[in-house]
């Protein structure tokens, strides 16, 4: 009985998780880039949710809008400011340019909003239903079912539509893809404000169910890594599958082991990942 | 050419370094304080400072309502024809390096007379070696860690109790209990995993097995935790009888909601203070924490008394209620200027041997301690607190009985109607 | 030659822990140098072979009671263990894994280490308080160690000198610039990665064993924390990664600078300093991936194609 609550509470996370992981995998697939400062996208959708909710007294349903379109921006100025750039550049200024990113973004938030945790205030969103025993706090349901839908909107956004097709075209094939008219410069972009506005949707729903400081942006960036290790770099289904995956790892290693160790078995895993099918479960080496 | 590049950068930073350099100035007894006023920590920092800056507007100004607080009556040191204390802050932003580079700094830059911080044990660790080095007073107002005191050092003191009293506390509580009739078969332990929650929960661990009280299940965390279903639902499946939480703010308030959500109310709970005692946790889980029990040397009191009144100097200053661990500060600064008093110069030898004399009555405290002495480690053994429990808005006073102001309500309401 | 007279200049004990703080600092960067500047291999988790270097020698004190100086050896050789692990199986793909791999195992040992009794879990561990002889080397003054880790960096930079002359610094160029073409002409570029990383972890290693030893404590936050590998990144990146002075640059910079921001906002401040290294390390990584050095080498070739086509 207790193992049914641990397992629903992983999936919930776990579906957190794939929302914010598949923005990463979109990334590396098409530019073979990592975004260090990815986490810290999460960490902004969460405090944008919080100004929203205590400036605007908006609902969930405002600060989720706003959430996203935040983001999406910030993401395009981040990849048209920096980003362009250091592609051609060596490989010391690719990696310290998120890196570096992430430190600012970081420490920024320290400053203004400081080391303390803060949640949102209790809505209409709180409390729990009973389900045959199993306890479904509803915050976190509605989270986790909206984060999959979404994740799924995306993967249905990159192979369905047009404008999808044209972000795989320059993902497949650079070159090819100019020929063919499309202008890679700004589908990059447009890669770049999805990742980050996806990051940004994961972080304010799970404002609405858990409380956070700026130091979360450090643990989510390195289950987004982990999560797109699993799945396959480059594949938003494998980050759906690894998020669900590596949200019941961790609620059952929580459980089983204690607590503690919930993160060391995710990095282990990620180590050990990397020493065997570093291309992951769906993805291209 | 990079050669002259290197002795210009090295002249700019010899530049800088000189501009490092703080102007001097004498006459005053000068107490250095290292405490974490950014970082993780600096709430607590700050709240620290803002007492410590009370307590010297205390011993500086005559305030004769203060009736026999040390100190407080006159303006300034009388043995030392009235000189005031100067404060001199550092912020060690929780690195137990920069605290030693900043203890050092105080001692050979600022010329303090003594010593005072470092709220994290490690950063203690670090400043007071410093301290004893040089041979100048260190006291130590709340880091928990048990080897702060037990090096062997002659200049370092505590004013506060340490987690083997509070451990010692808890099992007088739950053999009072049993006393009474309740059913105490076993306890549960729940520490956030840094030095903190560590060290008590070790020491609770350790105090339970003298009084044969078993630990049904010990539960580390990181406090920094998003979600902490999983220990809830450990604790569900091990049922304790007392589940004892020792973490800080946001894990408190996200325990109490947990507990909630996943239906699970244990008999007692007990909050080892800091997490339980911070300001917001009324205001966000009071309604469905009722009845949870805390621990405080700290209680406000009656308009009227000695200590409403120091509380409301504070008020006034930061616009909230003081806090135990700032209060625990405080009485330490207050033991500390006494002695320094008492020694009548600001040679460190002398002031040292006037904290080894130290022999405070209950009646010159502001805590609920039976009195400030020091042993030969440099602790208080007088140090000591009372328990406190949940009602309504307010934490009151239940233990032990003969200080109580209300009644000990057991098995725990929480969010009970 | 400026650095020798140092101590005897600035005989306060303030300045000199500064000196102390800035040849730690050289050290490391200069040893994360050698796999991140020299073989352009961006390790961003350097702190887990720094944290070893530390834990060694006081764990070797608090368990054996032995000097803290013979756990020196040991955490090396776990450094350059870890180092293996960590290398055969990223190095052979592209640098990204890499760089991924060490901050995700930096987290790993820092958290496991946190939990762990036996190293102290949380609370840390301490060195001798006292020193019980002169190979405890815990002293009261800070001149000792000031020439101490003067020595150790002296060696560092003449074995990065060294290896920047022969062949084995031309086939670490050749791989930080075109890594395929370096194979495909007969580099044994896995080999030659291993080596440039093995001998990096050592020096780190040692750099961790030194501010174990001076500090007389440890915790997994001062010894595998993100920032102990910021600051050698930052440190290495300003001043020229890749370039043999170029960490000494840095931290000549870095050092007084952190400094004196703490004692002007010291009781006051906000932080601000991390801030600062991340908006300096994404201006560089943006402008100027070489460093001061190479800022300055450009000056002066414009200077000099201006002076001369006047």
């Amino acid at each position: 009985m207790l193992l049914v609550q641990v397992l629903v509470g992983g999936l919930l996370l776990g579906a957190i998780y794939a929302l914010f992981s598949s923005g990463l995998t979109l990334i590396w697939g098409m530019m073979n880039f990592i975004n260090f400062a990815h986490g810290e996208f999460v960490m902004l959708g969460m405090y944008a949710a919080l100004l929203v909710v205590v400036w605007l007294g908006g609902g969930p349903a405002v600060f989720g809008v706003v959430v996203a379109l935040f983001l999406f921006f910030m993401g395009v100025a981040v990849y048209a400011s920096l980003i362009r750039h250091v592609l051609r550049g060596p490989m010391l200024a690719q990696i310290l340019s998120t890196f570096g990113l992430a430190l600012l973004l970081r420490y920024t938030a320290f400053w203004i909003f400081s080391a303390n945790f803060v949640s949102l205030p209790e809505t209409w969103l709180s409390g729990s239903i009973d389900v045959g025993g199993i306890w479904l706090p509803i915050p976190q349901l509605i989270a986790g079912l909206l984060a999959i839908t979404l994740t799924i909107v995306l993967h249905l956004l990159l192979t369905r539509t047009t404008v999808g097709s044209r972000l795989l075209a320059v993902a497949e094939d650079r070159n090819a893809a100019m020929l063919m008219g499309i202008r890679p410069d700004r589908m990059q972009a447009l890669a770049w404000g999805l990742s980050a506005s996806a990051a940004g949707i994961a972080g304010a729903l799970m404002a609405t169910a858990y409380p956070w400081s700026p130091s979360v942006g450090e643990t989510f960036g390195l289950i987004a890594f982990v999560v797109v290790a699993l799945g396959g770099f480059g594949s938003v289904p494998g980050a759906m599958y690894a998020g669900l995956i590596i949200g019941l790892i961790q609620s059952v290693s929580a459980f089983w082991l204690g607590p503690i160790y919930k993160d060391i078995v995710v990095y282990a895993l990620f180590a050990v990942l990397l020493w065997l099918r570093p291309q992951g479960l769906m993805g291209r080496a | 050419m990079d050669r002259s590049w290197m002795k210009f950068a090295a002249a700019a930073a010899c530049l800088l370094l000189f501009g490092a350099h703080l102007a001097e100035a004498a006459d005053s007894v000068k107490i250095g304080i290292i405490w974490p006023l950014t970082g993780n920590a600096a709430a607590a920092g700050q709240a620290s400072k803002a007492a410590a800056e009370v307590a010297a507007d205390i011993v500086n100004n005559a305030h004769p309502e203060l009736g026999d607080l040390p100190l407080a009556k006159t303006a300034g040191l009388p043995n030392l024809g009235g000189a005031k204390l100067e404060l001199v802050f550092a912020d060690h932003q929780g690195n137990p390096s920069l605290a030693q580079q900043l203890a050092t700094r105080l001692i050979t830059q600022d010329r303090v007379n003594v010593l005072m911080g470092a709220y994290q044990s490690s950063c203690s660790f670090t400043a007071t070696a410093v301290a004893e080095r040089y041979g100048i007073p260190f006291m130590v107002g709340e880091s928990a860690a048990l080897n702060i005191t037990g090096r062997g050092f002659k200049w370092v003191f505590r004013g506060t109790p340490i987690a083997s009293d509070y451990a010692r506390t808890y099992m007088r509580f739950f053999a009072d209990m049993k006393k009474q009739g309740k059913k105490i078969d076993s306890i549960a332990i729940v520490n956030e995993n840094t030095d903190y929650g560590t060290s008590v929960a070790d020491a609770i661990a350790a105090e339970a097995k003298n009084a044969n009280i078993p630990v049904a299940i010990r539960i580390p965390y990181s406090a920094s935790s998003t979600d902490v279903s999983a220990q809830v639902l450990q604790l569900k499946e091990k049922r304790p009888d007392v589940v004892i939480f020792i973490s800080y703010t946001a894990d408190s308030i996200l325990y109490m909601k947990t507990l909630k959500n996943l239906d699970y109310k244990p008999p007692m709970i007990i909050g080892d203070d800091t997490g339980f005692s911070d300001p917001s946790f009324i205001p966000a889980v009071a309604d469905i924490a009722q009845g949870v029990m805390n621990r405080s040397a700290w209680a406000i009191g009656k308009p009227g008394s000695v200590t409403y009144k120091i509380n409301e100097m504070y008020k006034a200053k930061t616009g909230r209620d003081l806090d135990d661990t700032s209060a625990r500060n405080m009485q330490s600064f207050f033991a500390l200027a006494d002695a320094i008093n008492r020694a009548g110069s600001t040679d460190p030898e002398k002031i040292r041997i006037a904290l080894t004399q130290t022999d405070l009555k209950p009646e010159q405290l502001m805590m609920g301690y039976q009195g400030v002495k020091f042993d030969s480690t440099g602790q208080n053994i007088l140090a000591s607190t009372y328990l406190i429990q949940l009602h309504g808005k307010t934490y009151d006073l239940v233990w032990p009985e003969r200080a109580a102001t209300a009644q000990l309500q057991w098995p725990m309401a929480g969010w009970a109607k | 030659m400026a650095l020798l007279l140092y101590p005897l200049v600035f005989t306060n004990p303030f300045f000199l822990d500064i000196g102390v703080t800035f040849l730690l600092a050289a050290i490391s960067a200069s040893a994360w140098n050698i796999v991140g500047g020299y073989a352009g291999q961006i390790s961003v988790g350097h702190s887990m072979f720094f944290g070893l270097g530390a834990y060694a020698p006081l764990l070797f004190y608090q368990w054996l009671g032995w000097p803290p100086m013979a756990g020196i050896p040991i955490g090396i050789a776990a450094s350059v263990g870890l180092a293996i692990i960590i290398g055969m199986p990223t190095f052979r793909l592209t640098g990204h894994y890499f760089s991924m791999a060490t901050i995700a195992v930096a987290e790993l040992i820092r958290i496991f280490t946190g939990t762990w009794d036996f190293v102290g879990a949380a609370i840390g561990l301490q060195g001798p308080a006292t020193a019980r002889g002169w190979w405890d080397l815990t002293f009261r003054g800070e001149t000792p160690y000031y020439y101490i880790f003067l020595g150790v960096l002296a060696v560092l930079l003449f074995i990065t000198h060294t290896i920047e002359r022969r062949r084995f610094g031309y086939y670490l160029r050749a791989i930080k610039a075109r890594e395929r073409a370096a194979r495909s002409l007969g580099v044994p570029v896995l080999q030659i990665k291993m080596k440039a990383l093995m001998l990096s972890a050592t020096f780190t290693s040692l750099a961790g064993s030194l501010y174990a030893i001076k500090t007389g404590f440890i915790d997994p936050e001062s010894g595998f924390g993100i920032l102990v590998s910021v600051q050698m990144v930052i440190i290495a990146a300003l001043g020229g990664a890749g370039t043999l002075f170029g960490p000494l640059l840095g931290a000549l910079i870095l050092i007084p600078l952190q400094s004196a921001t703490n004692t002007w906002f010291g009781g006051g401040g906000s932080g601000l300093t991390y801030i600062l290294y991340g908006g300096i390390i994404v201006l560089i990584a943006r402008f100027e991936p070489g460093g001061l050095f190479e800022l300055w080498h450009r000056v002066v070739a414009k200077y000099r194609s201006r002076h001369h086509a006047a």
